[in-house]
Order: structure tokens, then sequence, then C-alpha cells
């Protein structure tokens, strides 16, 4: 299948799986779990680093749309998306990506992709929840929110990229 | 000229994500204007209609519940009916009294209750009579205020904001005070407001004021969970647990004042 059109069709299946199911998700009222940013991770390693920022916005800026909340998801994705080349080179070290199109489990192991997922999740969730805070919680409940909500996502994001391993074959 | 152009296309990646991030929080801080700007009226239908694909599969799992509490509803109104039942025709005479206000009922598409500022979308719009301002509630208590509507929908300002307030009564001794809400725990909200002589004991009843230019008077609002008194302050403080569980919110009804245009009219007419 064409990567544009996959990467589409994945685009509007997160968005729908996050503001239709995840959203209504509620374990005692400090777990807020996101899995959207699932869409930048997964962005091909030969994309240009401003498109990737570009996409961030976009994708947070349609969360948004959704819960009413302007701006608040189109940061935190932004910042996430900004770091996502440091970070890959950061946890990859010598590791050159040249024959892989796109980070995946088949190509990619487990550990080095757990990795991945938590540094960007802990990005997100920390931009996330203290721009949302601004002005109303106070520091400890923000950072309880953080502590308890980024297992969950980075567990349910596992999940996922597990349950859709086996669809890519190797190239 | 060329040095500048030079230096964008340098730092072409960290120029955008500042430029990104500053519209951002420009964003957020216009938010409370945001939300009452044109622009969300024209995607509010899209993202109302995919709201209501959602919401549609997750009532079939829900339609015993809904059934049950749509009969209890209906019982109470039938006892409330049969003060207007005239034994002497057989026929229910519901013309005595003046008519203040008109129900428009509406069922939720969706709704949030783990944001800072949660907001309701219903499926009933401009097309249905629904205008801004206007207050909802459900068959147990209030809800929040109509703050945007479209031709099909319309969004709510749910009693679970963090700029929501609701002028309040207690039933036992009319005294009147502020509910706000407490922004972490969707079943609870907190009156700040209480002089030092009332006491209030668990369980007391708290509804709408006459003071509330948004909600009709005497809608329950809910009940006295806990009570903090202050011998420091001027003021007490009480936990009130609200009437209408926002959870399982489905089914709701848009108030429409008939007699709003009278009272704005005059009240314009004061300033």
């Amino acid at each position: 299948m064409n990567k544009t059109v996959l990467n589409i069709i994945r685009f509007v299946a997160l968005v729908l799986l996050q503001v239709l199911v995840i959203n209504h998700i509620r374990l005692g009222g400090y777990v807020h779990p996101y899995i959207y940013m699932i869409f930048i991770m997964l962005l091909p390693f030969s994309m240009p680093k401003w498109q990737i920022l570009v996409l961030g916005f976009v994708t947070g800026l349609t969360i948004d749309l959704f819960t009413g909340t302007p701006g608040l998801h189109a940061g935190a994705t932004t910042l996430m998306a900004f770091c996502r080349p440091s970070i890959i080179s950061l946890i990859s070290g010598n590791q050159k990506f040249e024959n892989i199109y796109e980070p995946n489990l088949s190509q990619l192991d487990g550990m080095w992709f757990f990795r991945y997922v938590l540094c960007l999740v802990l990005i997100h969730h920390f931009a996330l929840f203290f721009l949302e805070s601004f002005s109303i919680h106070l520091i400890g409940q923000v950072l309880l929110r953080i502590l308890l909500s980024v297992p969950v996502s980075v567990f349910l994001i596992m999940m996922i990229l597990y349950i859709f391993k086996t669809e890519k074959r190797r190239e | 000229m060329y040095n500048l152009r030079r230096f964008i296309l340098k730092h072409h990646f960290v120029i955008l994500f500042i430029l990104l991030e500053v519209i951002s929080i420009l964003l957020l801080a216009n938010s409370q204007r945001f939300h009452r700007n044109r622009l969300v009226n024209t995607t509010n239908d899209v993202v109302g209609k995919i709201y209501e694909w959602g919401s549609e599969v997750g009532n079939y799992f829900r339609l015993n519940t809904t059934n049950e509490q749509l009969a209890e509803e209906n019982a109470m109104l039938r006892q409330q009916l049969s003060v207007v039942y005239d034994t002497t025709t057989c026929t229910y005479d519901i013309t005595q009294g003046d008519t203040l206000y008109k129900y428009i009922p509406a069922q939720v598409v969706n709704n949030s209750t783990n944001q800072a500022n949660n907001y309701i979308i219903i499926n009933k719009g401009r097309k249905d009579g629904v205008e801004r301002d206007m207050s909802v509630i459900s068959s147990d208590g209030i809800v929040g205020v109509v703050i945007d509507v479209s031709r099909n929908y319309a969004s709510i300002m749910s009693l679970l904001h963090s700029e929501s307030v609701v002028g309040v009564r207690f039933k036992n001794n009319q005294e009147i005070a502020g509910v706000k809400w407490e922004t972490n725990n969707y079943r609870y909200g907190m009156v700040e407001d209480i002089p030092t002589h009332i006491v209030l004991q668990k369980g007391d009843t708290v509804l709408t004021s006459s003071h509330s230019h948004i909600f009709p008077e005497d809608l329950m609002v809910g009940t006295v969970e806990e009570f903090y008194p202050t011998a420091v302050d001027a003021l007490s403080k009480a936990k009130i647990r609200y009437a209408t569980d926002f959870a399982t919110l489905r089914h709701v009804y848009v108030i429409k004042d008939l007699h709003k245009p009278e009272l704005d009219s005059l009240k314009a007419k004061l300033q």
C-alpha cells in the first residue's frame, strides 16, 4: 500500500480512537491516557524535520477541535515532534537506519522501541499537563497526573503497536 | 538581507518550532474568547456529527439503564400531573397558571469529566430553538449553560468548568451562596461563602436561587456532603455532591425562559 495513504488512514484511525474511546476512560480522575501521538512516532526516518513539526501541530490541533481546548494538544505535540530527532539519535547511539523506512517493531528491537515511546510520551505529557494547569492546579497535582498517566499511555501505545505489528512484512 | 535569509534557512527548524509554540500558547490564552468565535461554529457541525456516530454505538449498550431512568421520570411526572387532574371531567387541566418555561429534550453526543474545563455537546441546535445562555438540566439536577450554538448542535459549559459559578440556596435556612467546581472530582462542588452563623448538616438540599439569572429558581443542585465550619475566617465552606451524575449523562433538557426578553429589556432600562 502507498505509504502516504497508510499514514492518512493511521491519522484518522488514531484521532477517532482517541476522541471516541480513550478520552472516555476514567480511572480515578488523575489518569488521562493519550495515544494519538503514535502517528508522529511512526513517521518515516527520512522525512524532513520541519514537516514532522508541522504534522505534530496539525495532529494536536485536530484533537483540540474535539476537546474544545485550542492550542493545548497542539503545543504539547509540537514540542514532542521537535524533540523526536534528538531522542532518536540519543537512544540509538551508533545504530543507523539507512535501510529502515519508518520506526517499526519488526525491524527494531522491543527495548529500543520501549525507550523511544517512553521518552516521547514523557515529553508530551509534561508539556500537556503543565499547559493545561497554567493557573488552575497545584504543582503536586500536575506531577501526580503525569506520574499516573505516563505508564498507562506507554502501555496502551505499546499494546497498539504490538497488535498491528504482524501486518507489516520485512522489506 | 542576505545574512538574514541565510540565518532563517540555517535555523528554520528552531524558528518554525518557536512560531508554532507561540501560536499554540496564544490560542490557549484566548480559548475563552475563541470558543465564542465563528470559526468554531463552522466546524462544530462536523465534530458534532462524528461524536454522534460514536455515541450511537455506545447507546445500544446503555439501553437498559436509559429505559429505567426514563420510566422513573415518567412516573414522577405522572404524579405531578395528578395535581391538575380534574376528577369531574376526567381531563388534565394544564392550561391553569402561567407557563414560564419551555423544555427542549436533547441527547448528549459528547461529554467529558476529566478536563480542567469540561464541555458537553448535545444534538439540538439553532433549528430546534436552542440559544446561547439557556440553562440545561437533567432529570436529576442542573447540568450547565449553553455557550455556543450551531445549526444542529450546541456546546454546553458543564458545571465541571473552572469558571462555573452557580447561585444557590440552602433549602433549610434560605441562605444564599455560590457553588464552584473542585476541579478534580466530577462528583463534588464547593461552596466557600457561608456566613459563620449558618450550620449545615450532611444531606442538606441545595437548590438554585432566584438570584441566579441563568437557572430557573428551585432546581436541584445537590446535597451537602461535608461541612467545614471556621472560627478564624468570616466564612465557612461546604462540599456539595452534585445531584447530576456527569459520567453517565445521556438525556438532558434545555430550558427556554419565555419571560427572558421581557426581563432583559427591563434590566437594560435600569442601566
